[in-house]
């Protein structure tokens, strides 16, 4: 009897937790959809993708959604209107547009008094989400001037920014850093490697340190004696795909070659 | 030209080019010609996110709970050997028992967790064993030392009893909660990576690029480190009590009956004193996680996680009622505790009220045709209520009432005869007058100051009750010295409700413990590792509450079915270990009160 009474206290104030916590409003943490845009994306496109975004995996309701976190954006606010109404007017000489991309992606850009710069992070999102939730928020009230040509205009800006290109391996070891970065595949090195660039055997008594480091860091510097004519050859790229210390343990490694 | 004058060969400048297309190519996509692992594995029926939520909850569990009760096991020895009372040496023996037992439990889940992670998140793993592959290894290192610490301890305890070899045999239970300690602070550091990575990491990063000791001690990991060591005494403590209420119920003597008497009321000592201390614990994490990240302390308090801390509300003050109910309950078996049953009314009032503005929302997100039936954002009277200074303020007012209870029963039977008494016992109520004042000021003030001030208010609100709590304590401990008994206590002769609230403790603080993990994980979102890697599986979306709280059931009632089934093997090896609590005497020099701590 004893042990039914303890399995019964168990499992009703198991149900209680349960039901208790199946009765409140069930609210799930929303993926934000990736977008993809042709040029000619229509308006209505834009602005369902933005609310779909605003109200789900960009979790904008949060503090938009109340008037204490931050201005509730879909409702009047101090007399101005929705944010589509008042985006044009909050700041001399910038258009509605302007502002709202800003504020997304520069949080401290505009801040309304009495309020603390948003939280949103925009690296998080693609240029077609922001984009789409700028569309979203012009259509509450005002006209949406986002078009396929801003979004396909920051992708491209996106695509040409440097793109820090992470070192191929983590590896310390000389010969396994060279092997990864494929430079036996122009350099010798023992029974190793391709003789087409300057081998790296003997190198130390070639040429010293600091001149190893050049080639590597900008190998259109100058060309090694007698292979003038492959200046260009090696990948300009290296010195992203090392990290400083694997730099100078194949620096040290090749001067020790003689 | 070449250096004797020849032009090269043709077929050498395309090679040359080729091979640097390659090497150009090869860099932008070192692993394309290699083996590439799979990112996912399947798991059958209940998919992989359910398979790895079950074995981390069960396996926290028992780890909480094999780090927990060591600590109070090197405490009980301690005060057995201190005081020269064998029953608090028994004690810690019994403890250890259990603990012996729950031991390999932990392992087989830990080993589940590893092996669904490795077949099920094998990507994740990779990366995670790149970072912190050292610190795996001293982990294993550690707990294979911590396991035959335990050993030692234990098999030890009747070898090592007297004289010098007791101090020796207490230091490998120091020995064991610091191989304890250490091996959950490593595991902390890797599940805090995910939440907080340092903010130089970004998804780019190679993990071999990533410095060892800045994503070892991330911004959250020691947050959580305090806050953990703190929830598995309160753990440890709430599941011994279980164990002992149910020892009790099933108890065939009167000797028995009083032993697992007062070892029920150890276990719910050490709980709910810890438990006090644990709020302030979470404020310093959930601060460390607004630190780190804004966006993530929003989703976590504001965000759609809102509703989960009316639910926990609930829950603490379900526990802070079962505790202080236990104790009321205890006092009948308390001669002399008469006279302060009166003061019960008022006790629960306080911690009913203040369970009820501490479960009071605000910034919740909340429907339109919600928002319409509340009469706006907020409720208009209750609404008030759902800020932090007033919860600062019900939780403060809370943790003196649960405090005086402890303080009442431990002097329940007690007459103090220092000359000063009467002055102690007006001080002692000044105090906490004073810190009541402190509290409620603050709480009051807060309504009229910005955010950023009000913040700094809860500070000085949780000094006043810790310095209370500790000045309170040294003037009983000193004003309870010789003090005359009104009688023993009749440890056994508790009315069988009152175990049941050991029982329904045991129950809320381990599902409050897998509520607050699903917080602490699900804030990361669809995110594995936080910004750094994301969830790409069919389940990348955190779960609403009502399903997580399904899940969470499961596990407790696995947790404690096999808890259930560890007891009831380990009692088939050895007979329980009783002593003859009910002769000791209550009162005099250097005997333990009730309350636990020496007279």
């Amino acid at each position: 009897m004893t042990n039914f009474k303890v399995f019964a206290v168990v499992i009703v104030t198991l149900g209680l937790y349960t039901w208790l916590a199946n009765a409140i409003p069930q609210i799930e943490s929303v993926v934000p959809e990736e977008l993809s845009f042709s040029s000619d994306v229509t308006e209505s496109e834009l602005v369902a993708a933005g609310e779909n975004l605003f109200r789900g995996g960009a979790a904008c309701m949060t503090c938009h959604g109340l008037e204490t976190r931050a201005p509730n954006l879909l409702s009047d606010f101090a007399g101005e209107g929705t944010i589509g109404q008042r985006c044009g007017t909050r700041v001399a000489g910038v258009d509605c547009k302007t502002y709202l991309l800003e504020s997304l992606t520069d949080p401290t850009a505009y801040v309304l008094e009495g309020f603390d710069p948003m939280v949103f992070q925009a690296r998080s999102f693609s240029s077609a989400q922001i984009w789409a939730l700028v569309a979203f928020l012009q259509d509450q009230g005002g006209p949406v001037t986002v078009t396929g040509a801003d979004i396909a205009s920051a992708e491209e800006a996106d695509a040409s920014a440097p793109v820090a290109a992470g070192p191929v391996s983590a590896s310390a070891d000389p010969l396994e850093i060279m092997r990864a970065n494929l430079c036996l595949g122009c350099h010798k090195l023992g029974d190793e490697g391709v003789e087409i660039g300057p081998p790296f055997d003997g190198m130390g008594s070639r040429i010293d340190g600091d001149r190893i480091r050049r080639s590597v860091l900008d190998p259109m510097a100058e060309a090694a004696e007698g292979f003038e004519h492959l200046l260009g050859a090696m990948p300009p790229n290296l010195a992203d795909m090392l990290t400083a210390r694997q730099l100078e343990i194949v620096v040290d490694f090749l001067s020790e070659q003689r | 030209m070449l250096r004797d004058g020849t032009r090269p060969p043709l077929r050498q400048v395309l090679l040359v080019g080729v091979l640097a297309l390659l090497a150009v190519a090869a860099a932008t996509e070192p692993a394309a010609a290699q083996y590439v692992a799979r990112e996912y594995g399947d798991f059958p029926l209940i998919g992989s996110r359910q398979a790895i939520w079950i074995a981390a909850q069960l396996h926290l569990f028992f780890a909480a709970f094999v780090l927990g009760v060591p600590m109070f096991a090197v405490v009980a020895e301690a005060i057995g050997i201190f005081n020269g009372e064998e029953r608090y040496d028994k004690l810690a023996k019994e403890f250890t028992r259990l603990l012996l037992v729950s031991y390999s439990a932990t392992a087989i889940w830990g080993a589940m967790l590893v092996f669904g992670l490795v077949t099920l998140y094998p990507r994740l793993w990779g990366y995670l064993a790149e970072i912190f592959d050292v610190s795996m290894w001293i982990y294993v290192g550690i707990f294979f030392f911590e396991s035959f610490t335990l050993y030692l301890y234990y098999y030890g305890w009747d070898r090592w009893k007297k004289g010098r070899a007791k101090w020796g045999h207490w230091g490998l239970g120091v020995l064991l909660n610091l191989f304890g300690t250490a091996v959950m602070f490593i595991a902390n550091s890797w599940l805090t990576y995910m939440m907080s990575p340092p903010a130089d990491v970004t998804p780019d990063t190679a993990p071999a690029m990533v410095q060892f000791w800045s994503a070892f001690a991330n911004a959250t990991w020691m947050p959580i480190n305090v806050h953990r060591f703190i929830a598995n005494i309160v753990f440890g403590g709430a599941i011994v009590g279980a164990y002992a209420a149910f020892r009790f119920l099933s108890a065939k003597t009167d000797e028995e009956r009083a032993h697992y008497d007062w070892m029920g009321y150890i276990g719910n000592f050490v709980a709910i004193f810890a438990l006090i201390i644990l709020p302030f614990a979470g404020y310093y994490l959930g601060r460390e996680i607004y630190e780190f990240n804004q966006q993530m302390g929003t989703t976590m308090m504001g965000g759609f996680m809102s509703w989960l801390w009316v639910v926990q509300a609930f829950l603490i003050g379900v526990l802070f009622l079962a505790g202080n109910y236990y104790l009321w309950v205890g006092m009948g078996r308390i001669p002399g505790a008469e006279r302060f049953q009166k003061y019960t009314k008022y006790m629960l009032a306080v911690l009913v009220l203040g369970v009820i503005v501490w479960a009071t929302p605000r910034n919740m997100i909340a429907s339109r045709e919600e928002l319409t039936a509340m009469g706006g954002q907020f409720h208009p009277f209750l609404g008030v209520l759902g800020v932090m200074s007033a919860k600062n303020t019900a939780v403060n007012l809370m943790i003196l009432a649960t405090f005086l209870s402890f303080l009442l029963y431990r002097r329940a039977n007690k007459r103090p005869v220092v000359g000063w008494a009467s002055k102690g016992t007006a001080v002692q109520g000044s105090l906490f007058v004073i810190s009541a004042m402190v509290v409620l000021f603050y709480g009051v003030y807060g309504y009229f100051v910005p955010a950023i001030v009000r913040i700094g208010f809860s500070v000085y609100q949780v000094l006043a009750v810790l310095a209370t709590i500790g000045g309170v304590l040294a003037i009983d401990i000193a004003m309870m010295r010789g003090a005359k008994s009104h009688g023993e206590i009749r440890w056994g002769q508790m009315p069988d409700r009152s175990q049941y609230a050991l029982f329904i403790l045991a129950v809320t603080f381990t599902w409050l413990m897998g509520l607050m993990g699903f917080a602490r994980s699900g804030i990361r979102q669809h995110w594995h590792i936080f910004e750094v890697m994301r969830d790409t599986t069919v389940d990348a979306a955190t779960p609403a509450l009502g399903y997580a709280s399904v899940v969470i059931s499961v596990c407790v009632l696995l947790f404690l079915g096999l808890v259930g089934i560890i007891f009831w093997i380990g009692g088939l090896a050895e007979q329980p270990v009783v002593s003859s609590v009910g002769s000791e005497p209550a009162s005099g020099s250097g005997s333990p009160g009730p309350g636990g701590l020496p007279g």
